[in-house]
């Protein structure tokens, strides 16, 4: 039996029940003298045949594959939700700072208005979303909550759910466990958006500058996609990139700014500190003195610490030279890790002194007391955005708003010097807002 | 700049002496070296019926079960988690592109087994309706092959890992020959090709209709175990 809510809003093969779901639409379409995808718009290789004669997309085709012989079909989204007048079940209070930011988010979206969400890491920019999304959904809306990255999208899942606990929810991921169901909202990674077609009333996208969204046109036109052509969008980030930073000079996206922690105090500023031929050093299996210094007195003052360095590859070489020089009680992460989330909550419960990661902990990843360390600051995979995101991790809870965060590099950056002037402005900022020095 | 057929990013291929001392033009490599070293080799000491892994030359625990049912299979890599994640694409998710990342190991291997006719495991008419190939015959590139086993129109398909082992031991034969078959193999040293060796039922099932046609001796060639 065919179940046809499955097919609302969304572009899906069918095996059975075609008769009820209208023509449908060829997925791999030939235009020219090429085919495309009409799933995900790429064009075909021209080795992409397969010996039964149809042609397959290998863009997409983690989502299922798609040939010239699949149709995909279509049921136009008809909203179809049990109304609720006050559907927040969520009983935190939000800052006198943080309401006025959800005000002015809740007003722009009842003016049919896509906007963009600036605030700082440890903003709280998740609640502050609350009471527009309270709006959205007691008016019927279907919205969507993406984000690129998979770990955001696990940690703000079951957060949305408890906060609206009667509204009906689905998460969608690469390998999630659960089937799909026809929900109001929908937190999924902006990946699966490619499924959806005019489902949403409002799509709001965490995270709009992480990878691999930034960079992709693909999973940018998922987003228009998915979009009503009524519908509207907001972008939330703490690292506005330049496009979108021009998009708000320009005001061709309004934009709200919240340049203040939560608890009140200011970001933690990088300190840089000169460490002469680090990546010589590292090549040697060795780590550069005033480093070793600065993690042994962390280690003597039970201060935990994430030591942040540029690549996958050197993490096996630190562990054993950071064991050498009596630095132990940590372990290292990356981002194939199998036992990353355990590791994580190893740190977190005080099991572990300190993780040496790569940019993967970057994001979404909160230790309430910690001290931050790069190690190569200056190589290229530290952009702006993930320095001023890896500043970001010190400094969370309202106990300790201080947090020291270092950046051992050989020569100033750009990005560097960009990452210390975005959380100087900020501060700015948020100082005339009356934030206060840890 | 080669792009790899599995992860997508681009390498340079490695050149070795060995490479350069042949006369032939040198062939592009489909993966990557990350992605090369996703698969483990089966070297040295193994299994010399079912062609596993061990620390012995003497039949394996699972090879003994089998009793006088024996066959002499070899198998290039072990059934790991690189190679299950390999399969998953490949032939579960359908992307045919990736058989070029074996075809190389296995022009190899095939060049060092003596037989005369090459026979791959067919597919069913419904997989190869949705899934599109066989994915034992993408792997050839070039080598001659004859598709002299059928699977018979009755026979229920159900993915061998949705079974029990008891199950999958107990699937009555699958295959036929086809009629132009005895022509091909009679008296032939025939090689079986098939893509996991998991219980050995699907091969024994086949080497039985094989030697049913006539055939001299019948080994097999998994590419994984
Ligand atoms: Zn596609
Ligand atoms: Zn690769
Ligand atoms: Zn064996």
């Amino acid at each position: 039996m065919i179940n046809l809510s499955e097919y609302f809003g969304r572009r899906l093969p069918a095996t059975t029940g075609t008769d009820r779901l209208g023509t449908g639409k060829l997925a791999v379409k030939r235009v020219g003298q090429r085919y495309q995808c009409q799933r995900c718009q790429q064009w075909l290789a021209n080795s992409d045949q397969l010996p039964n004669g149809a042609w397959y997309c290998r863009q997409c085709l983690q989502l299922g594959r798609v040939t010239s012989q699949t149709k995909l079909y279509t049921i136009p989204e008809p909203n179809r939700f049990s109304p609720s007048e006050s559907p927040l079940t969520w009983t935190g209070k939000l800052s006198p700072d943080q309401q006025r930011a959800a005000e002015k988010i809740r007003q722009h979206v009842q003016q049919g208005q896509s906007q963009l969400l600036w605030a700082v890491t440890g903003a709280g920019k998740t609640e502050i979303v609350y009471p527009a999304l309270a709006w959205a959904v007691a008016r019927g809306w279907r919205v969507a909550w993406a984000s690129p990255r998979v770990d955001v999208c696990l940690e703000l899942a079951p957060r949305i759910q408890a906060a609206f606990a009667a509204v009906s929810q689905c998460v969608l991921y690469g390998e999630q466990p659960a089937p799909y169901r026809y929900s109001q909202l929908t937190v999924c990674t902006t990946h699966q958006l490619l499924r959806f077609e005019h489902a949403f009333d409002w799509i709001i996208v965490d995270e709009v500058d992480a990878f691999p969204l930034a960079t992709s046109p693909l999973l940018q036109l998922a987003i228009t996609r998915a979009e009503k052509p009524t519908g509207q969008h907001l972008y939330l980030t703490a690292t506005p990139g330049e496009k979108l930073q021009r998009q708000i000079r320009q005001r061709t996206l309004v934009a709200t700014y919240l340049p203040l922690r939560y608890h009140g105090y200011l970001l933690p500023q990088l300190r840089v500190k000169l460490a002469w031929r680090w990546r010589e050093y590292l090549r040697k299996g060795r780590l550069p003195r005033p480093l070793i210094q600065q993690l042994l007195t962390y280690l003597q003052k039970g201060q935990r610490f994430l030591l942040f360095v540029p690549h996958v590859r050197d993490l096996p070489e630190i562990m054993a030279e950071l064991g050498r020089q009596g630095i132990r009680g940590g372990v290292s992460v990356h981002a194939a890790d199998p036992e990353r989330t355990c590791k994580v909550q190893a740190l977190r419960d005080q099991r572990l002194s300190f993780l040496v990661t790569t940019t993967i902990l970057e994001r979404g990843v909160t230790f309430p007391n910690i001290a931050v360390v790069i190690l190569g600051g200056d190589d290229a995979v530290f952009s702006t955005a993930a320095l001023v995101q890896i500043a970001g991790r010190a400094g969370r809870s309202a106990k300790f708003p201080g947090g020291e965060v270092t950046c051992y590099v050989q020569t100033q950056t750009r990005a560097v010097r960009r990452a210390q002037v975005m959380i100087t402005r900020l501060n700015r900022q948020g100082k005339q807002r009356g934030g206060r020095r840890p | 700049m080669t792009i790899c057929v599995w992860c997508a990013r681009t390498f340079e291929p490695p050149v070795t002496l060995q490479d350069l001392l042949r006369w032939r033009p040198l062939p592009v490599p489909a993966l990557c070296l990350n992605c090369q070293e996703r698969f483990t080799p089966i070297t040295g000491a193994h299994c010399p019926a079912c062609g596993r892994q061990q620390a012995t030359t003497v039949r394996c625990h699972d090879c003994e079960r089998w009793g006088a049912e024996t066959l002499t299979n070899r198998a290039l890599f072990q059934y790991d988690a690189g190679m299950k994640a390999y399969m998953q694409q490949y032939k579960f998710q359908g992307d045919y592109a990736l058989r070029k990342a074996l075809q190389t190991p296995l022009y190899q291997a095939l060049a060092q087994q003596s037989y005369d006719v090459l026979v791959p495991i067919p597919v069913d008419q419904r997989t190869w309706l949705t899934r599109g190939f066989n994915q034992v015959t993408g792997w050839l590139h070039g080598q001659p092959f004859q598709q002299v086993l059928r699977v018979k129109a009755d026979h229920k398909s159900q993915p061998q890992s949705a079974k029990t082992r008891a199950e999958r031991l107990v699937t009555p034969q699958p295959f036929m020959l086809d009629a132009a078959a005895a022509k091909i193999i009679v008296n032939q040293r025939v090689l079986l090709l098939d893509d996991v060796y998991t219980t050995g039922r699907t091969l024994r099932q086949a080497a039985s209709q094989i030697y049913l046609g006539g055939a001299k001796a019948v080994t097999s060639l998994t590419l994984a175990r």
